[in-house]
């Protein structure tokens, strides 16, 4: 191992980084043959980055050399890159050594794509093989496909991987087609519904039998760049809402496109690109954990989310006639609905006022945050907003102030919102 | 009335005054632990020696009585690191003797919620070092890994890794406490066990090795553009990081 191993390991980290699908979560898999490691269900995050995003698997490419020539990709074939490579066997024991020492959950494989489609799949899994058989290693892997790859490898990908997935980049086939001339939409679409039907199959085999052996038991992903094309909102979130549906997709990750590289058929540094990403990831969670659909949340006179306010604010105030809400009568999924209440406030008021009406002290005392919520709630009949329910004046106080301005990936802590993540993990007796 | 007393600082011996605390109903103030050495004639506290055999009785009582909700918060409370804890148990514990299991929902009573809230930083903390235990590989082949947390969580965090490095000798010492934790390969088996540091570790070069190539990872994921080290700093704390690797150099 010497500084050249070092250098490759920086390149290729260096160019996955913006793959933004940081979650291990969503699988378990229990060290079941006397080998190392476990997938824990809910992701433990290992460290933080400096721009404050969770760690939790080493993300890497297994090479940066790529046939295909994608505007927005750092390793498009015209760029003038140094160019490095890790064999199957040295992604492995990478893996390991940082498995051993708790420095990851596991591993993050995508890759360029090398000769060909199949050639470069095959590679991917040689590595991932590797670590399962070799080494006995359990924990978490996560797989990218290659668009293209013949439906057999896809297969096996999913039987090794905890969790696959295929970007598709761009949200229409017309953006895919100017940026990506190389790949099409079909090439990226066709494994996706592939390993969402294999992963149906596969459960209800499961269900007949537990010596099945499991494929891509945290589901399949994906990720969108968002700004390097002219979609709205709209579009993108009505998107996401399918893939969800249609293809049960575990998560949508979004990405704003920051330039790396000059290209005509780019746009120029778009505008807080950030704010944007970070308001697209709150309508994600309000899809996927607070029973909203897409058209409440935009529609055709507001195809964009408004970057002053948070989604579900946004929501509220168009809808002040629900508002304000008794808390002690409010059912679970109202509840969900007030600006401010998580899933985990919501659960706690549910309890809690099984003992008895709660008042506004009661809620300071259960830890839900006031500073939204007040204005939407009422408790024992009583309303805190001290301002009058109407829009105007209430927007005013909801936007968001100049300290939040930095906007954050949502990372894995969000990820835990119903689950006790220490719940496995109590001992027997003290 | 006297309303202070004091323990020997042992789980025994914290049982045993629960059990006759509560036995009579008593108001208590204040509940501290005394060594031996400095109980005098003059000392104004009450003090209660361990009684095991009053404590074992004590405690399977308890654990039939409670829901599983209140005893995982009552485990998690018993390993805190908190001045006022035992004190804290105590009122938990005598609303819990009147009111039984309703307790469970009254997460806003004043005798539930700081110790909800105790609770809860703790198995935050817990959870939290799944992720920042760094094991070292020494000489002869035993992984070793220090923490400073500030609660006792060794317990909450034994099992996971046991489940996780079941073919790997490893221990992990929390320094701050004197205590660790000894994971054996061969009997699958780990212990808590009373620990101190004697001497500096001898690394495999392998080791070091790791080490950087983990630091240089770790630098190289860092997007510059979004540099946001307050945030960095509510995840990781700084008092967290001398145990870091990728903190150190
Ligand atoms: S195929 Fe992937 S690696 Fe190659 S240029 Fe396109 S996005 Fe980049």
């Amino acid at each position: 191992m010497a500084t050249d191993l070092m250098d490759r390991l920086k390149i290729l980290a260096d160019g996955a980084k913006y793959d933004v699908s940081c979650s291990s979560s969503g699988s378990s898999r229990a060290n079941s043959n006397g080998g190392i490691g476990s997938a824990a269900s809910t992701g433990i995050c290992h460290t933080w980055t400096s721009d404050g995003r969770c760690v939790s698997l080493l993300k890497i490419l297994m090479t940066n050399r790529c046939i295909y020539d994608c505007a927005y990709c750092i390793n498009r074939r015209s760029n003038d890159v140094q160019r490095v490579t890790l064999s199957p066997a040295e992604v492995a024991e990478l893996t390991i050594g940082f498995y051993r020492r708790n420095y990851i959950e596991g591993l993050f494989l995508s890759t360029g794509v090398v000769r060909s489609a199949d050639y470069t799949m095959e590679l991917l899994i040689q590595a991932v093989r590797t670590l399962r058989e070799q080494y006995r290693f359990n924990g978490y892997i996560h797989l990218k496909l290659v668009p293209g790859a013949d439906p057999l490898l896809v297969q096996q990908a999913g039987l090794w991987a905890d969790r696959v997935s295929v970007n598709l980049e761009l949200p229409t086939r017309e953006s895919l087609q100017l940026l990506a001339p190389d790949k099409s939409r079909d090439a990226v679409i066709q494994p996706m519904r592939q390993v969402s039907n294999l992963i149906v199959t596969n459960r209800a085999e499961r269900k007949q039998s537990r010596k099945v052996p499991s494929f891509a038991p945290a589901g399949q992903s994906t990720q969108l760049i968002v700004g390097a094309t002219g979609e709205s909102d709209r579009q993108i979130v009505t998107l996401s809402e399918q893939l969800y549906q249609r293809l049960d997709l575990k998560r949508v990750y979004y990405s704003a496109f920051i330039p790396t590289v000059a290209d005509t058929r780019l746009p120029a540094r778009p505008e807080a690109p950030l704010r944007r990403e970070h308001r697209l990831y709150q309508a994600d969670w309000l899809l996927r954990y607070y029973g909203f659909s897409a058209h409440e949340l935009l529609d055709e006179a507001s195809p964009n989310l408004d970057s002053e306010l948070d989604p579900k604010t946004g929501w509220a105030l168009r809808h002040l006639e629900l508002f304000p809400l008794e808390i002690n009568r409010a059912s679970y999924e109202e509840l969900l609905r007030v600006p401010g209440v998580g899933v985990r406030s919501a659960q706690r008021i549910i309890q809690a006022r099984r003992q008895g009406h709660l008042g506004i002290d009661d809620l300071t005392r259960l830890g839900i945050v006031m500073k939204r919520a007040r204005y939407f709630i009422t408790a024992r009949g009583r309303y805190v907003g001290e301002i009058k329910l109407e829009n105007s004046s209430l927007r005013s106080r909801l936007v968001d102030g100049p300290k939040q301005k930095r906007p954050v990936q949502l990372s894995l802590d969000l990820e835990q919102p119903v689950v006790d993540e220490t719940a496995s993990l109590i001992t027997g007796e003290l | 009335m006297n309303c202070q007393y004091c323990y020997d600082g042992t789980l025994a011996g914290l049982l045993t005054l629960y059990a006759r605390l509560l036995a009579e109903r008593a108001v208590v103030e204040r509940i501290s632990v005394t060594p031996l050495d400095q109980q005098s004639l003059f000392n104004s506290e009450i003090s209660i020696s361990a009684d095991q055999a009053v404590a074992e009785t004590f405690w399977q009582r308890l654990t039939k009585r409670l829901s599983d909700n209140s005893l995982k918060l009552l485990r998690r409370c018993l390993l805190a690191d908190h001045p006022q804890q035992e004190l804290l148990i105590y009122h938990y514990l005598l609303l819990e003797a009147e009111q039984g299991r309703k307790i469970d929902g009254m997460l806003a009573h004043p005798q539930v919620a700081p110790v909800w809230k105790l609770s809860q930083q703790v198995a935050r903390e817990a959870h939290r070092y799944l992720g920042f235990v760094r094991f070292q590989q020494l000489q002869g082949g035993l992984y070793y890994a220090t923490i400073a947390p500030d609660h006792r969580i060794l317990l909450l965090i034994g099992a996971h890794f046991a489940e996780r490095f079941s073919d790997q000798q490893w221990v992990i010492h929390d320094q701050r406490h004197g205590e660790g934790i000894l994971y054996d390969a061969e009997k699958k088996e780990w212990l808590l066990l009373p620990m101190e540091v004697t001497a500096q570790p001898d690394l495999t070069p392998e080791e070091a090795q790791f080490q950087e190539l983990w630091r240089s990872y770790f630098s190289t994921l860092a997007i510059p553009e979004r540099t946001n080290l307050k945030l960095q700093q509510g995840k990781v704390p700084l008092k967290t990081r001398s145990c870091l690797i990728e903190f150190t150099v």
